[in-house]
């Protein structure tokens, strides 16, 4: 039945039964917990415990311009206005209920991976204390670059996983099923290989996606991999962009796609189609960022399943050397021919953003490419100067212009 | 040459230790390694013969970190990369930076990225604390910190070294849990600005030598009660610039206790010395009191506090909130109301490193400590 619906219609359809089975969870004897979008959640999904991100909810209410209303609650409770707004709006929201969405529902329990940011750690400490509720901190240390201390970092988050495992057997009085576990990580390597090639499809000229179609295409990724729908909705969303490949559609038409351009960080949700509107009367489509593959996990089937999940989790970007960050991005401009770059220091977001200036010095001496810098927050509104904004983007691709770097592609 | 220093001379080197380090180094031929907080294993710097320095800001102003870290990171990470990329950075010979947390984390690589030619390790201390995995996970870096000490300097850790440097630092921690003794019962026979003094030297100057200028003050010491002192409990991670202790000490304020990672924290859990070092070095890893980014019992702060508040029989909480420290900055509005509800009067000191205006600070610390009195101090 799948096989006829679209891959819009398809994730919405695997979105509401998600959130429907999210809000009939305790009526099933399932647990509902809250874990963040970079974690492994694929024991969670073994275990039938329901993951929440609250980040995503976040996502939709910071989007529709929320952000201001909801941080502004949470600053009034005394949290300073320099924290992340997906942490500041969903307080918010837990204080007044406001949500674009049918909102999501409260949680049982925590696990915090600190590969994504320490921020959500802190975050879910505070939500936790309210309701009295247990946190699992799942941590993953820094993948230095000294592969010996990596193969020790492995068998320290191996160890927590075990932890893990055993905490939830606790709470939820359940034996871990580890054929099951095996199960789900075949559904997640699948889903993974099948996302990562929806990608790299930006590697086409002109490009049939931009990074907004990634955002976009990258949710069902978050929250449901490790599932039979997760693979089909990827196959489904690969045919669709490979058929456009075949007849040649671009984001923007072949003749017009001067720039391909990398973006550094998360989104400005709330600019999100301003941004592509706006980058796309210069001739510019953003393809791609180390953000959208932090979910192109590659996972391997032949190895104990908490020592691949391991492996995969503490390698994220966000997790990676800034060395390292630069090589991943590097391997991205070279396969994606891209002749820009975009680099946003995100108030929000100091795990991604504090490596910007370096990143950015490194970056553009090894591609010779300038790059574009601007500060702004992801969510919230009252650091967003949209004149600033506007005028360097124009200034960026004047400089592009003179440069003659249009269609050229970035250097080795 | 750090043997025989007078208070005034720990005062005025715990301000700028740099001059004097520099000295040191050049007259001992000995290499000088740079740490920031929290939780580097010092002992074992040490017995590679080395001097192991905690890096705690600068004063001077901010020239090249706002280029590498944004005004919005924590304003002791940008203090210290400035003062290792600005002012000290050459006396330095290595860097052992540890990460708890997302600055600290990018600091380390920054660091590294800026001094290729130094030896540069980062110490990943565990960000959980209460699972037998933590436990493994900080005896596995300590060896590794080891290794690395070694790679670097061509030699293997001497266990005897090992034992006489712990022993060496467990008598310094001593020494200074004494002052702190008198300090609570004899207000009036050291500042709050001398006692936090002695408490940086230490963690910066060579302790064989400083042991006896702490001994020897001690010994000199005048016994004064003092009169109308108001008792406190200072909470936080640490408390610059020092002319906050001058402000306390004006106010007849005296610290009775404190959690901070550059006070207590820092002398909690000295690590045994009748069994295997390395053993006892992650031991006391799990001695030490709350420090935010690493425990993820969220209670365990507020029950530190509420038990030191009890036990020091202090009449007030002073938080020390740096500026831009996310770790803090999602506690407080939760351990405030925590604090509020058991009524232990609490006030919260918001600075920043490079700050060279007080006024706010004494206004506000004035008004609190007259309100808690009932009238003016």
């Amino acid at each position: 039945m799948n096989d006829k619906l679209t891959s819009k219609q398809l994730s919405k359809k695997i979105t509401d039964e998600y959130m429907e089975d999210a809000f009939h969870a305790h009526d099933n004897n399932k647990l509902v917990g809250y874990t963040t979008a970079i974690s492994p959640v694929e024991i969670f999904v073994a275990h039938d415990i329901v993951p929440i991100y609250p980040e995503n909810h976040a996502v939709a209410n910071l989007t529709a311009k929320k952000g201001v209303e909801l941080c502004s609650v949470v600053e009034g409770m005394g949290y300073t206005s320099h924290l992340c707004a997906y942490a500041r709006s969903d307080l918010g929201y837990r204080k007044t209920g406001v949500t674009v969405t049918r909102g999501i529902p409260d949680p049982d329990l925590f696990l915090a991976c600190n590969a994504q940011c320490f921020t959500l750690t802190k975050w879910f400490q505070v939500l936790a204390r309210r309701g009295d509720l247990p946190v699992f901190v799942f941590d993953t240390p820094e993948h230095i670059l000294d592969q010996k201390a990596r193969k020790e970092i492995v068998k320290y988050c191996v160890l927590q996983l075990k932890e893990l495992i055993s905490f939830l057997e606790k709470v939820t009085k359940r034996k871990f099923d580890y054929d099951r576990l095996k199960e789900v990580m075949k559904y997640s390597a699948a889903s993974s290989i099948l996302y990562k090639k929806f990608l790299d499809m930006a590697q086409y000229k002109p490009s049939p996606i931009s990074i907004f179609d990634a955002l976009i295409g990258m949710a069902i990724a978050v929250y449901r991999r490790g599932t039979q729908e997760c693979v089909d909705y990827y196959q489904t969303l690969c045919n669709e962009i490979q058929a456009k490949v075949d007849q040649g559609i671009g984001v923007l038409p072949k003749d017009q796609e001067k720039y391909r351009l990398y973006w550094e960080n998360l989104p400005v949700w709330f600019k999100f189609s301003d941004h592509a509107k706006l980058l796309g009367s210069y001739g510019g489509v953003i393809l791609t960022s180390l953000y959208v593959h932090a979910w192109s996990f590659e996972f391997d089937l032949n190895k104990d399943p908490l020592e691949t999940l391991a492996e995969n989790y503490v390698n994220r970007f966000s997790n990676s050397t800034i060395e390292d960050r630069a090589d991943m991005a590097m391997d991205l401009f070279k396969k994606y021919s891209m002749n820009g770059m975009i680099m946003f220091m995100n108030r929000s977001c100091k795990a991604v953003s504090f490596a910007v200036p370096t990143l950015k010095e490194v970056l553009t001496k090894r591609t010779g490419i300038p790059a574009l810098v601007f500060e702004s927050d992801m969510g919230d509104q009252r650091f967003y100067a949209e004149s600033q904004v506007r005028t360097r983007i124009e200034a960026y691709f004047e400089t592009l212009d003179r440069l003659g770097l249009a269609q050229k592609t970035a250097a080795a | 040459m750090w043997e025989s220093l007078n208070l005034k001379d720990v005062v005025a080197l715990a301000r700028d230790p740099y001059p004097s380090i520099r000295q040191w180094a050049r007259d001992t031929g000995k290499k000088v390694v740079g740490s920031t907080i929290a939780d580097v294993p010092e002992e074992v710097i040490y017995a590679f013969d080395l001097l192991p320095v905690t890096i705690l800001g600068t004063h001077k102003p901010l020239k090249k970190a706002p280029s590498h870290l944004p005004d919005n990171a924590c304003s002791l990470a940008r203090s210290n990369l400035e003062l290792a990329l600005s002012y000290e950075g050459d006396l330095f010979s290595g860097f052992v930076l540890p990460q708890v947390c997302d600055t600290t984390q990018h600091l380390s690589d920054i660091w590294r990225i800026n001094f290729p030619d130094k030896f540069v390790t980062s110490y990943l201390a565990p960000r959980q604390a209460d699972r037998p995995s933590a436990r493994y996970w900080v005896k596995e870096e300590i060896e590794r910190l080891i290794d690395s000490l070694g790679g670097w300097l061509g030699k293997k850790l001497d266990s005897g070294a090992l034992a006489n440097s712990i022993a060496l630092h467990n008598e310094n921690k001593t020494i200074l849990k004494e002052f702190y003794e008198i300090k609570r019962n004899f207000p009036g026979a050291i500042t709050n600005k001398q006692f936090f003094a002695m408490m940086k030297v230490s963690q910066q100057v060579d302790k064989a030598e400083f042991n006896k200028s702490l001994k020897a003050i001690k010994d000199g010491l005048k016994m004064k009660k003092g009169k109308n002192y108001t008792d406190v409990v200072m909470v936080g991670i640490t408390c610059d610039p020092p002319e906050i202790f001058d402000i306390f000490d004006d106010l007849r304020v005296n610290i009775v206790g404190d959690t901070l990672v550059t006070g207590t924290r820092y002398l909690q859990g000295a690590p045994a010395l009748n069994g295997d070092a390395i053993d006892a070095l992650a031991d006391r890893h799990f001695k030490r009191g709350f420090f935010s980014p690493i425990h993820d019992n969220v209670y365990k702060n507020f029950e530190e506090v509420k038990k030191l508040y009890k036990e020091t029989k202090a009449k007030a909480v002073i938080y020390v909130h740096i500026e831009f420290c996310e770790s803090q900055e999602y506690d407080l509005p939760d351990l405030k109301d925590m604090i509020k509800k058991e009524g232990i009067p609490m006030h919260v000191l918001d600075t920043e490193y490079q700050t060279t205006s007080l006024s706010h600070v004494l206004t506000r610390a004035q008004a609190f400590f007259e309100s808690l009195k009932g009238g003016s101090l």
